[in-house]
């Protein structure tokens, strides 16, 4: 049963993915749509990033579905740290909003030697 | 005195009657015991006309969400209500084919609202299912839901004609207004702008059944607003108390859900979890969607306090209640007063009242103790002061990185959404490199799954990269800068005595209500200072003579500024068979107030019902109804945009 439910969300994962896929393409092909097309991509390196997250966590942790923000913030506060920065390093993060974003779910888990830290 | 155009226009409560009745006889067309199944945006509407009372009383045994999935009906009779949309028909031929197999025998009626049309009929006939079903409408057009206040309770109909082309609610809008003609006689004439509004005034007049053919002698005009010509107005924060109780806590059909304690003299209740709500066919339809909170009927008919708060800038909404409670205390200690048993008698007589009143005065301080707070965040101001600047085109880049400021704190989507379509619609445009800047901070924050709803709003030009390609592919936004200049659209104005409309953003006048006041009070658009406010300014105590009311002379004087805003100009005199109208209408006798109609087409917000109540009571002798496909605001506004599924948490 464990399985099958892995099954069946692996292959909701896939159907967003092909989804994904399917517009990158579509906007790909037009020169207006230039930032749609490079959205869609960032949005499937997220999803794969996602899936690895969730895989390293043995299942016991939710990523998929979540925005570039709430997987940074989901990630301080699972204690991946690193995990959040390699977010910002890749999705070119302002500081502003990774600061933000850290400070939140720093406060949301009542962190306060990471909030010291600061 | 007050009443002469302050009171209702028209008696518009036999629409309330008519479509109620119109329900029962459908009802009562199907004989017996009856399994009702209802699409879901229909409750709130009929919800304003009856009780569920009503419909056991008419036989209906069981009620269940029009929703794909098998039907367990324990009745012959099947009744379905809900309107002409193919996706419906879909549900409704699954059902029954599922039924069928089943070897159950039932029968079949179904009621389109407002009306049935051929494309069902044939996708019935296509599923094979046609000969099985009765098929007959349920006219259900305007619901008055104030006594100057008809709505036809449609929801997404901004979108339905400006992004996906649907007109099928302009038709459904002349066929309501048709109707209405037929009880109060045709419009003498139809003014408006836009090119939907254009369409619909097309339609009226064509449509028109030949049997209606006098002119009305209560109505001097409609006025269509068609929401396209201004959609700066709904994306602003609105400041009234009742546009504010709409943004935080919500409006819907009238409907708030508040806290039990709000209403009566119950404590609050214990905070319990959040249900998840019941999507299966086979739930009952009656569940509260929130069962700790209680629904209530937000109407200023019998709550006269709030009659007297929901069009006030929510700045002087305090200093109100604050007067009501002291008076009432002093209402109350009255009984103290009372000698002989007469006195008394009459006091206790007085009690039900006063009890009614307390009861009033409960619900709006709990209402405006809720909001208050709500108006004191950092977030709230900062949204504030963005609007003010970009309105006044003050320096507008930096309104753009208090956006990305907003962004970085996690600000509701729907709010960020609305200030860069604010942005963009005041300065003609945001610089490409820019504009992808915040959209990638959007999706970044919010969900790449906004994409689709940032790609609706530049296809209806609130959001414009610059510089505009030679040939664009969507029509550029109108130029603010003149229209606002055009039309004074900054015109600052006490709060607690306000001499102009933009009472109702604080400084800010609507597009939408400068375009009515270039058609029914032409002084007020080109002046702040009328007669009424030289007697306000120099401390005269008491409202000043009003001015009567000018006729109806169609846009003239404000041809320059109508070229500004996009969409054809309407201005059509209608005929009856008494021969020719006059042009120009003769004045209003002294001793009665004609009315005029305005009616937006794709909806309208409680800040521009509350300038049209207040245009009402500048002038003597025009009386205004207000009428709309229905009630929005910024949020639903842009939920409306979005993709089914798109993610928005609640803005309070």
């Amino acid at each position: 049963a464990v399985l099958s439910l892995e099954d069946s969300e692996d292959k909701e994962v896939t159907e967003r993915i092909s989804a994904i896929k399917t517009a990158a393409k579509f906007f790909s092909e037009d020169a207006d749509h230039s930032f749609e097309a490079k959205a869609m991509d960032e949005a499937l390196r997220l999803l794969v990033f996602q899936q690895q997250l969730e895989k390293d966590s043995d299942g016991q942790k939710k990523y998929v579905g979540l925005s570039v923000n709430e997987t940074m913030a989901a990630c301080f506060v699972n204690g991946l740290a690193k995990k959040a920065d390699r977010i910002k390093a890749d999705w070119r993060v302002p500081d502003k909003r990774y600061w933000y974003t850290k400070l939140y779910a720093l406060t949301s888990i009542r962190d306060f030697d990471g909030l010291d830290a600061f | 005195s007050e009443s002469d155009s302050g009171g209702p226009a028209l008696n518009i409560g036999v629409f309330k009657e008519i479509a109620k009745r119109a329900l029962v006889d459908a009802l009562n067309s199907v004989n017996g015991a009856k399994t009702l199944v209802l699409e879901r945006s229909l409750a709130g509407p009929l919800g304003l006309l009856t009780e569920v009372s009503l419909l056991k009383h008419h036989g209906v045994d069981k009620m269940f969400w029009l929703e794909s999935g098998p039907l367990n009906a324990s009745t012959t009779n099947v009744v379905y209500l809900c309107r002409p949309q193919v996706k419906y028909m879909m549900i409704i031929s699954e059902q029954i084919k599922r039924l069928t197999a089943e070897h159950a025998t039932h029968t079949y009626n179904l009621f389109l609202v407002p009306r049935r049309t051929t494309l069902c009929e044939r996708i019935l006939k296509e599923e094979g299912v046609f000969g099985e079903v009765n098929i007959a409408s349920y006219k259900l057009e305007f619901i008055p839901v104030e006594d100057d206040l008809l709505s036809l309770e449609w929801e997404d109909t901004f979108r339905e004609i400006f992004l996906d082309g649907d007109e099928t609610a302009i038709y459904y809008a002349a066929q309501a207004l048709i109707t209405f003609q037929q009880a109060y006689g045709l419009f003498p004439r139809i003014i408006g702008k836009g090119d939907a509004a254009k369409k619909l005034a097309n339609l009226i007049i064509h449509l028109r059944p030949p049997r209606l053919a006098t002119v009305s002698v209560a109505l001097d005009s409609l006025i269509i607003i068609d929401r396209s010509t201004d959609m700066i107005t709904p994306l602003l924060t609105q400041l009234t108390y009742q546009g504010l109780i709409d943004e935080f806590i919500g409006i819907r059909n009238s409907h708030i859900e508040v806290d039990p304690s709000y209403l009566s003299n119950a404590p609050p209740a214990p905070p319990t979890g959040t249900p998840t709500p019941s999507t299966s066919t086979s739930a009952p339809v009656i569940t509260p969607a929130n069962p700790k909170k209680k629904k209530h009927l937000l109407t200023a008919s019998g709550d006269t306090l709030f009659n007297a708060l929901r069009d006030l800038n929510f700045a002087v909404v305090g200093n109100r209640l604050n007067r009501e409670a002291k008076r009432l205390d002093a209402e109350y200690k009255g009984r103290h007063q009372a000698q002989t048993v007469a006195q008394l008698r009459e006091f206790v007589g007085k009690l039900g009242g006063l009890q009614n009143e307390h009861q009033a005065l409960r619900l709006h301080t709990s209402l405006s103790e809720q909001i208050h707070p709500l108006t004191r965040t950092e977030q709230f101001n900062k949204s504030l002061e963005i609007q003010q600047n970009l309105l006044a085109s003050y320096e507008p880049a930096a309104q753009l990185n208090a956006i990305e400021d907003l962004i970085a704190q996690q600000a509701p989507v729907q709010l960020v959404l609305r200030l860069m379509c604010v942005a963009s619609l005041t300065s003609g445009g945001i610089k490409v490199k820019v504009l992808e800047n915040l959209k990638r901070e959007i999706l970044q924050t919010y969900g790449y799954s906004h994409l689709p709803t940032l790609l609706n709003l530049t296809s209806l030009s609130l959001i414009t990269a610059l510089p505009l390609p030679k040939i664009p592919l969507y029509p550029p936004p109108p130029p603010f800068a003149a229209i606002r200049k055009h039309l004074r659209l900054l015109s600052d104005t006490p709060e607690n005595a306000p001499t102009d409309v933009s009472f109702v953003y604080s400084g800010y006048a609507p597009i939408s209500s400068r375009l009515i006041q270039c058609v029914t009070q032409k002084g007020a658009v080109l002046a702040s200072v009328g007669p009424a406010d030289d007697a306000a300014a120099a401390g005269g105590a008491g409202r000043a003579e009003r001015t009567v009311a000018h006729p109806i002379s169609g846009w003239k004087g404000f041809e320059d500024a109508l070229k500004l805003i996009p969409g054809e100009t309407v201005d059509v005199i209608q005929k009856g068979d008494e021969g020719e109208s006059p042009l120009v209408a003769p004045p209003p006798p002294r001793d009665r107030a004609t009315t005029t109609m305005v009616f937006f087409l794709g909806g309208c917000t409680y800040t521009e019902i509350a300038t049209i109540r207040w245009m009402a009571k500048q002038t003597k002798g025009r009386r205004y109804l207000i009428a709309t496909t229905g009630i929005i605001n910024g949020s639903t506004l842009i939920e409306s945009l979005a993709p089914k599924g798109a993610k928005f948490e609640p803005v309070a």
